[in-house]
């Protein structure tokens, strides 16, 4: 509570850089229920919950170029504050953040964040998966963030990110990432990531982009008797992506290249691995859109980094259909095959999502 | 004879005269303009900032940060925003919105109902921009007229 109060109170105390301009906010609240069954099972674990309601709420507060931006995860299993970050609106184009922020080499994340309405599929590719729920690579830091754009080649757009800040730690539970809420004293290191993606115009999803991001990741706990000893993790990874976004057609596709060197007591083992997905949408008459994704990789099933990570499906095949049927209501259903790397198994799963605001 | 033939067509000029009138009264009841308070830094905004603006990305001006406000005071107002404005259908635009607010923490345009509320915004906030039917505005002191949006 203490950082999230200075936070606030730095944007109380700074009226004179919006002078003359009044306080306005804007809210959105992003609720959902799914259910899950898992058929077929040959695997120990599979997911965390069978059944999840949940409430995403965002607010923003603006004042002259200031604005303070917070994301709260109301669930029934759980509450975090997800984002929390003080902006500057340096120019139309480019604004600093500091505070709690997902991080922008998720190429996932990055477009969708926690809003189940706002995302076509009821679940995210493994690799982009939030770090409580299993996720491999760290998605939420604290620190610097800044965001930018220009125009390039006459029409065309630039997007840039850049971030660094405190890294999640890596428990026997999974990832961890520092609790603006809670926090901890353990000890955390660093990471930092860059992404440029280039769009053919200022309004337009389609684009490429590649990231890159190298965040160090401290042990905290030992994992097992053979992870004792084990002192931090350096993740280096880059990644290409390309979306198309038409009026019938939307197709998202990423690919990252993940290097780890996990760091013991005199000893160094190093691992790399490639993970990919794509996810192709078709939009069908009577407002209901069918998709389908295929995530793979290589070198998952014999990396030592992975294996710290139970759920993670290192092969997997979704495939649903989404009814929009009213205006900010969905209902969706989705099957997946997934190939985890100490099994397999198949899920169906229900979800409603909206948006109110 | 003569003279009844010029009266005639002084008569004629003279009706041609009053449709003309009639004309131009008629088109600036359709002529839907950007408007921005008489002491706004904002001179100029191109389609492009325009779009941008009504869409609920950051405009600066002088350091300012721009209010984009869509008036809804006039059932006729939507469908020219719509399509003349941020050139997308309804749902693409919520959809942009939503996206905003959730990524980047964008607000969207506030939206008034009626004529003197957005009259009363402009005249309350010199950063406010926001788009009024020509005959509401054409002789109003503490407003300015931006540019000519759309017209029938």
């Amino acid at each position: 509570m203490r950082a999230s109060g200075l936070l606030l109170l730095v944007f109380l105390l700074c009226p004179p850089l919006g002078r003359a301009d009044p306080l306005r906010y804007e809210f959105l609240l992003l609720p959902s229920a799914s259910a899950v069954g898992t058929f077929d099972r040959g695997a120990e674990n599979t997911q965390i919950h069978d059944e999840v309601v949940q409430a995403d709420l965002l607010l923003t507060l603006q004042k002259g170029p200031l604005k303070l931006f917070g994301e709260y995860l109301a669930s029934d299993h759980e509450g975090d504050l997800e984002r929390l970050q003080l902006g500057w609106q340096v120019s139309d184009d480019t604004v600093l953040w500091i505070g709690r922020f997902h991080q922008p080499t998720s190429v996932w994340n990055h477009d969708h964040h926690h809003g189940q309405y706002l995302q076509t599929s009821i679940t995210r590719p493994a690799i982009d998966e939030w770090e409580d729920l299993g996720g491999v690579l760290p998605q939420h830091f604290t620190g610097a963030l800044l965001e930018s754009g220009a125009t390039v080649f006459k029409s065309w757009r630039l997007r840039t990110a850049l971030g660094g800040g405190i890294a999640p730690q890596l428990t026997s539970e999974g990832m961890e990432p520092f609790d603006l809420l809670r926090p901890d004293s353990h000890r955390h290191q660093m990471g930092y990531q860059a992404r440029a993606s280039l769009h053919p115009s200022e309004f337009s999803e389609t684009g490429v982009g590649i990231v890159f991001a190298n965040d160090e990741i401290t042990a905290v706990d030992p994992h097992s008797p053979e992870a004792l000893g084990f002192d931090h993790v350096e993740v280096r990874l880059a990644g290409m992506f390309a979306n198309y976004a038409g009026a019938t057609w939307k197709i998202n596709s990423t690919i990252y290249n993940v290097d780890t060197r996990l760091y013991y007591t005199g000893s160094r083992r190093n691992d790399s691995f490639i993970v990919g997905y794509v996810q192709a949408e078709r939009r069908l008459p009577r407002n209901l859109t069918g998709y389908v994704r295929w995530e793979d990789s290589a070198g998952a099933g014999s990396s030592p980094y992975l294996h710290l990570f139970e759920r993670f499906a290192r092969s997997r095949r979704v495939a649903g259909l989404r009814w929009d049927f009213l205006e900010h209501q969905a209902l969706s259903v989705q099957f997946a095959n997934s190939l985890t790397l100490d099994g397999h198994y198949n899920d169906i799963r229900l979800q409603w999502s909206a948006a109110f605001f | 004879m003569e003279c009844g033939v010029l009266l005639n067509m002084r008569r004629a000029l003279q009706l041609f005269i009053l449709l003309c009138l009639a004309a131009q009264a008629c088109a600036a009841s359709h002529t839907l303009v950007l408007v921005v308070p008489v002491d706004s830094k904002v001179s100029d905004l191109d389609s492009l900032t325009v779009r941008k603006l009504f869409l609920g990305l950051p405009v600066l001006v002088d350091g300012s940060l721009l209010h984009p406000v869509r008036n809804r005071s006039d059932a006729e107002l939507d469908p020219i925003f719509l399509q003349q404005i941020v050139a997308m259908s309804q749902s693409a635009y919520d959809r942009q919105i939503l996206n905003g607010v959730n990524r980047q923490g964008w607000l969207r345009p506030v939206e008034v109902s009626t004529t003197s509320r957005v009259l009363d915004t402009l005249y309350a906030d010199p950063n406010t921009v926001t788009f009024m039917w020509l005959h509401e505005v054409a002789h109003n002191p503490k407003v300015r007229v931006i540019r000519v949006l759309w017209g029938d």
